[in-house]
């Protein structure tokens, strides 16, 4: 039976935004080189994604797919407008180097696709748990990415000098981005496994013992 | 000459490639060839006719509404999304039931939303403006492009699947580093 703890927390680790569901992997590659850039796609993902779902929830079920699918874009396209305008302020310089990828944030697969084959068919209460869940993934993801890249890149963490003596400038690059997150995604997949057999083996054990 | 020319600047500008638009969407697309020739035809379908799109939306509106660039684009998609269903259904409905899927996954997503933006950007930063053909051209250049990454990624899509791979490489994440590196040898072309 499933625990609904780990359905609930899922989206932050076993089924993971990024790492295990492949959703909105392009702001992590392109822009997820410094902290700033991460931390400025972490509010607008966070904002938009959160009000988009939660506004989108009360959209009538009985309306055609197609039809629905258009309304979540469109009132995430509405709801972008407010949160650019805001983040213009809190983050200047970040926004023109995010560029295109700040409105791509309101069509993720998140709001547009997800809301139909996973939130709505929850509860209200527990649809917002699994949300923020699934939206922390996103931000802890991001967050290390742009950490370890800036680091490993620039040699700089949060734009102040580290004493480094070597720095890979290609993880700066788009393919730098792509490998970055490729080894990511399978040091997390490794970390899983050794997760679960070690949890198999504790519960094997236990069982032997009784 | 020309042929080698004109592949290398594709590959160049392709926004996979260098750009990581629509990534999500061709790991869908290279799991099988019936995928990948329905998820890029409907795609090419989409950046071009959404390109045309983008191009009226920017002359009517232009820099005043740029704020509201992104709900204009997404009307136009939305309608585009719409339009492109019914005429699929009217052309053939046993065919429609087969596409449809390709025509869901292909409407809302960065391969299609970050062409229009890349195009607009591209405009706004070159010395000479854009025309209609320009637009469209450039959507269906994307469109192409999508095509090519996904075939590159097609032919190597088994051997990256393979129990060959460690098991936690084994697909997504093996995949990853393999456009990581095609995108490292496209970079080398600009």
């Amino acid at each position: 039976m499933n625990n609904p703890k780990n359905t609930l927390t899922s989206g932050l680790l076993s089924d993971n935004t990024v790492l295990s569901a492949c959703m909105v992997i392009s702001p992590v590659i392109i822009c997820g080189d410094t902290l700033r850039n991460s931390l400025a796609l972490i509010y607008a993902f966070t904002l938009i994604t959160f009000f988009s779902v939660f506004i989108s929830s009360f959209v009538p079920k009985k309306l055609p797919y197609t039809i629905k699918i258009i309304i979540y874009a469109i009132i995430s396209s509405l709801l972008y407008v407010p949160i650019k305008l805001l983040a213009e302020q809190i983050y200047p310089e970040s926004i023109s180097r995010v560029g295109i990828y700040y409105p791509l944030l309101a069509v993720n697969s998140l709001i547009v696709y997800q809301t139909e084959a996973k939130f709505y068919r929850m509860k209200k209460f527990e649809m917002t748990g699994s949300l923020i869940f699934y939206i922390l993934g996103f931000d802890v993801v991001m967050l290390i990415t742009g950490f370890l890249r800036e680091l490993l890149a620039y040699g700089t963490i949060n734009s102040r000098m580290v004493d480094m003596n070597i720095v890979i400038k290609g993880l700066s690059h788009p393919f730098g981005g792509f490998i970055f997150l490729g080894l990511l995604c399978g040091i997390y997949r490794k970390v899983r496994i050794v997760a679960e057999n070690s949890k198999k083996n504790s519960e094997e054990e236990s069982h032997v013992s009784y | 000459m020309f042929l080698i020319n004109g592949l290398v600047a594709l590959l160049a500008s392709n926004l996979i490639l260098s750009q990581a638009l629509g990534t999500s969407t061709l790991f869908i697309a290279a799991g099988s060839k019936k995928n990948l020739i329905g998820t890029a035809t409907v795609i090419t379908i989409f950046t071009t006719l959404g390109s045309a799109s983008a191009y009226l939306i920017n002359q009517i509106f232009g820099e005043k509404y740029s704020d509201f660039t992104l709900l204009f684009y997404t009307l136009a998609v939305g309608i585009l999304y719409i339009a492109i269903l019914i005429v699929f259904y009217l052309i053939n409905k046993n065919a429609f039931e087969k596409t449809k899927k390709y025509i869901h996954i292909s409407a809302f997503n960065c391969a299609v939303m970050g062409t229009l933006f890349t195009i607009s950007g591209n405009e706004a930063v070159s010395a000479e403006k854009y025309t209609f053909i320009d637009y469209l051209s450039c959507g269906f250049e994307a469109g192409i492009g999508f095509i090519i990454a996904a075939l590159i990624l097609t032919a190597a899509f088994r051997k990256l699947n393979s129990s060959k791979v460690p098991t936690s490489f084994r697909g997504f994440p093996a995949m990853l580093v393999y456009l990581g590196i095609i995108s490292m040898a496209v970079y080398s072309l600009k």
